[in-house]
């Protein structure tokens, strides 16, 4: 944006706490009203009442075991995935990489699809799925690490660009020997990523999971930024740059796949809002972070919203997040990469 | 196969109206209301189920009807609103519209297996609404409308269609058991416009062939499903009938010389099914499949199957769909079924 | 404090490229490595900070081995600059200065009011405060490589290693560079910095006055000061051209390439 703006922030080495607060109450605002809207008939200022305890028993089953784990679950979702998209760019040098890049969707749904394909209860759908995810990531770095070559980046991800891709044939596979009445819609409506079918259960599970790979990534949070001018001078200034990427790698990974495999295949978030998030505050990832965090989950929530409002049936959020997400994208290009460089 | 229903009902002190629980036929225990005046249908199988039992129940269509299936629905029904199929069927179904409906009950016909009780489960807790899974196998059929017509509160409707089904099914067994294994046609189901997309034996997409008393000729290992033929394969396959629902398909397939040294081909023994208001033999793999079961026990076996077809599509048509055939709309169906589609 | 290499041999993996190079550097000095392209400047630099671990004989830093040294303990005492690039994002120069701090910070710390203030010290050292706020992706060659000098002063390690630092940088910029690196050095006690620094102008070692490693194909071709290691016959034997090596008035030395009539 301003280049000035970013200059100042920068010298004040901080997210300006107004831009802070600014954050915070839009994403109460967001949240509120995400609980006003739906196709069942309740007066917006009712709600109030209704989490208050109040209500009768059918606008209590709405709200709190319809709307708000789906409030929940898109706030989580957003916010790991932009999480992520903002660490992955910073690891990688490189403004077009998105959470997926080292196969860890492509694992996931390959672990979700199989677990529809074997009729397998939810939780060990999403079990299957998180499981898949972290496989993919862990066999893209044995084999990156078995592979000898000047530029581990490099290997890395191309590695993941091979596992993602024999991933989504075993995927595709499955999809064609699966129940074409039972199975290929779940299937489907799966890879494209929805919250349609989410509860409270499948929230719980995924939070500590979540918070517990967002940590070591804000923590980290400096010599993260650091990664960014390259693995050389990374470790020329005092960072065990291997290992540093491990850490990021493993906590973005384990991040992904715990929403993966409540949400589905979400595309576009981890890609776009880091670009957002660096035009408000720059690309330094101590602030790149948070605000990637807050940005994600208040946009995945807007699009969740309109995911189960805008039609009269479910959207799923992929394609959403794709319609979304591409001309947005088209524009950030349009304007010349100067987002980035 | 077993069908059990166990209708009981159980005097709880705190519940406000007269429940009753119900097994069904996954086996999960379900409290439904004593009276059940609106269904939610999880998919489309669920949706014909529940029109063919008891119509005024049906809160919508999980797809709207299309103008030309129109025609064969009774009019009442034609225009009920498109709910969408529900979370896991597919998933499109909004939770919070289903709850704006406020169904008595939600109904699911099709497979039991894990997948769908957990589903079932989960939908049931978040919503507080009863969800009833129902074995949507062709030879679970009369034991599924005996426990959808009880937990309704039409138990002699679901008897007399069960009754019904039965009777078909007898009268299939008593033809099939004078025809040994090999003396039976051996069948192709062609799907797709290019007809090389075809069900495996076992899979629920030729269960009718089977039933029907046909060997289908497309085996695989394990449960049967979709696949895709090459054209070779049905070639050394060389089956002498082929069914298919598809008109653009069987419109080129006599002409098609790829196809024409089929033994079907040869013998003119490819058959087209009318697909109004639902598929006669598949699309989606609910009751429907009964009309389409009498149709092909007639064109797999001529001489043994006594029956009259117009009769029977009338019939089929009344007691199952709660339509009264125009003269007409019977004969556009018979033309249809002899190779002859609308338009 | 002394960095010192004791019959290097540098390489990637199995593939050696040099060997047979022995050289110490300490605060106050300046050591000079001339040598054509090639002929494994950018390898003897990134093994002497151990980025590539030596294929034979041994680095030692103040007499500790680098295999025994962690990266920070590295990079508290030798600071590199590299040549001036463009990271992929547009950090603020200032972030690019604060990144030096890094090896002074805890695992989990973030740069504090202390390492602002060093950061700052070193733009102003080099007389580029004004820059700090400017996108650094933005900023000259000339003004990159201050910055990048401003970074490895920010990280107040008593060593030094600069890749070519007037490489692509114009004329005005490249006297400006060397005199501040000349100056890093020059400064009494404490504060005086230990400079390697490669270079494909020979004339700038004799401009600083500098310890001269004259490299050819990997190995040390001469080594001492300047009048001694430069001169026509060495140069011409390292560089393939004929070269002279003349006084000017003001009695410095320059060298100059013959041209071919």
């Amino acid at each position: 944006m301003e280049r000035g703006k970013t200059a100042q922030l920068s010298l004040a080495g901080a997210t300006s706490p107004s831009l802070a607060l600014a954050l915070v109450l839009t994403l109460v605002a967001l949240v509120l009203a995400a609980l006003m809207i739906g196709p069942f008939p309740i007066a917006p200022l009712r709600i109030f009442a209704v989490l208050a305890g109040g209500g009768e028993a059918q606008e209590q089953i709405v709200i709190w075991n319809v709307r708000l784990p789906r409030v929940g679950a898109a706030l989580l979702v957003g916010a790991a995935l932009a999480a992520a998209g903002a660490a992955y760019q910073t690891l990688f040098r490189n403004p077009l990489v998105s959470p997926d890049i080292l196969g860890v969707s492509a694992g996931a749904g390959l672990g979700a699809v199989l677990g529809i394909f074997l009729s397998l209860p939810v939780a060990l759908i999403q079990l299957s799925a998180f499981a898949g995810g972290l496989a993919a990531v862990a066999l893209v770095w044995l084999v990156a690490g078995a592979v000898r070559h000047a530029d581990p980046i490099l290997v890395l991800v191309l590695t993941g660009v091979v596992v993602g891709a024999l991933a989504g044939a075993a995927t595709s596979l499955l999809k064609v020997l699966a129940d074409p009445y039972d199975q290929l819609p779940a299937i489907t409506f799966w890879l494209l990523g929805s919250l349609a079918a989410i509860t409270s259960a499948d929230v719980w599970p995924a939070l500590p999971a979540v918070a517990i790979g967002l940590v070591p990534l804000l923590l980290l949070r400096w010599r993260i930024n650091v990664l960014a001018l390259g693995d050389e001078e990374a470790r020329a200034m005092g960072i065990e740059a291997g290992k540093l990427r491990l850490w990021v790698v493993a906590a973005a990974t384990l991040v992904t796949a715990s929403v993966t495999a409540i949400a589905g295949v979400v595309g576009w978030v981890g890609l776009v809002i880091p670009h957002v998030a660096r035009m408000l505050v720059g690309p330094s990832f101590g602030r790149l972070l948070p605000v990637s965090i807050a940005i994600g989950a208040g946009y995945l929530l807007i699009v969740d919203t309109l995911a189960r409002s805008i039609a009269r049936s479910e959207v799923p959020l992929g394609i959403l997040t794709a319609v979304i997400g591409a001309p947005f994208f088209i524009w950030l290009l349009a304007r010349g990469r100067r987002a980035w460089s | 196969m077993i069908r059990v229903l166990v209708a009981l009902t159980l005097l709880l002190a705190s519940a406000p109206l007269a429940a009753r629980t119900v097994t069904d036929s996954a086996g999960r225990q379900v409290e439904v209301p004593e009276r059940i005046e609106s269904v939610f249908a999880a998919g489309p199988p669920a949706a014909i189920l529940l029109y063919v039992v008891r119509p005024e129940a049906l809160v919508g269509w999980p797809r709207a009807l299309r103008p030309e299936e129109r025609a064969y629905i009774a009019p009442p029904y034609r225009d009920l609103p498109e709910t969408g199929r529900i979370t896991g069927r597919g998933g499109e179904a909004n939770l919070e519209r289903v709850l704006a409906i406020q169904p008595d009950l939600i109904v699911d016909f099709g497979s039991v297996r894990d997948t769908y009780i957990d589903l079932a489960d989960r939908v049931q807790a978040q919503t507080g609404i009863p969800y009833l899974l129902i074995d949507g196998r062709f030879e679970a059929t009369p034991g599924s409308l005996r426990l959808l017509g009880e937990v309704l509160g039409v138990p002699e409707r679901g008897e007399r269609l069960a009754e019904a089904v039965e009777a078909t099914f007898a009268r299939l067994d008593g033809v099939l058991a004078e025809v040994p294994e090999e003396a039976r046609p051996r069948v192709y189901l062609a799907r797709g416009p290019a007809g090389l997309e075809t069900g495996t034996r076992g899979s629920i997409n030729t269960e009718i062939i089977e039933r029907a008393g046909g060997r289908n000729v497309a085996e695989a290992p394990g449960r049967g499903r979709i696949v895709q033929a090459s054209i070779e394969q049905v070639i050394v396959a060389d089956p002498d009938t082929i069914v298919t629902w598809d008109p653009i398909f069987y419109g080129r397939v006599f002409e098609d010389p790829l196809w024409s040294q089929i033994a079907a081909v040869r013998l003119g023994r490819v058959y087209l099914a009318p697909t109004a208001p639902f598929g006669w033999i598949d699309r989606p793999p609910s009751l429907n499949r009964m009309m389409g079961l009498v149709w092909l026990a007639g064109l797999f076996y001529p001489e043994r199957w006594k029956g009259d077809l117009a009769k029977e599509t009338k019939d089929f048509y009344d007691l199952f769909y709660h339509v009264d055939l125009s003269d007409t709309e019977l004969e556009t169906l018979l033309r249809w079924s002899e190779g002859r589609p609308p338009n | 404090m002394s960095l010192a290499a004791e019959n290097l041999a540098i390489g990637y993996g199995r593939k050696r490229i040099g060997e047979a190079i022995s050289l110490t550097v300490r605060p106050g000095q300046i050591l000079c490595l001339i040598g054509p392209n090639g002929c494994g400047k950018t390898t003897l630099f990134k093994t002497l900070m151990g980025l590539l671990p030596a294929l034979d004989g041994a680095v030692r830093l103040d007499g500790d081995p680098l295999p025994r040294l962690g990266r920070a303990e590295i990079a508290r005492r030798i600071a590199y600059v590299p040549q001036s690039h463009a990271p992929p994002f547009p950090y603020a120069a200032f972030e690019i200065v604060l990144m030096g701090r890094t090896a002074r910070l805890g695992l989990f710390a973030q740069p504090g009011p202390a390492d602002r203030r060093a950061a700052e010290a070193a733009l102003a050292r080099l007389g580029i405060a004004d820059l700090a706020g400017q996108d650094y992706t933005r900023l000259s060659g000339g003004q990159r490589q201050l910055v990048l000098i401003a970074r490895a002063l920010a990280q107040e390690a008593p060593l030094m290693v600069m890749d070519e630092p007037t490489a692509s940088l114009d004329f005005g910029n490249q006297a400006a560079v060397l005199a501040e690196t000349a100056s890093l050095v020059r400064t009494a006690g404490a504060e005086g910095r230990g400079v390697i620094l490669s270079t494909h102008d020979p004339d700038q070692a004799f401009a600083l006055g500098a310890e001269v490693l004259l490299m050819r194909a990997g190995r040390v071709f001469g080594q001492g000061p300047p009048e001694e290691a430069l001169t026509g016959e060495s140069l011409s034997a390292v560089y393939g051209v004929p070269v002279t090596v003349e006084r000017t008035e003001s009695g410095r030395l320059v060298c100059a390439p013959r041209m071919a009539r």
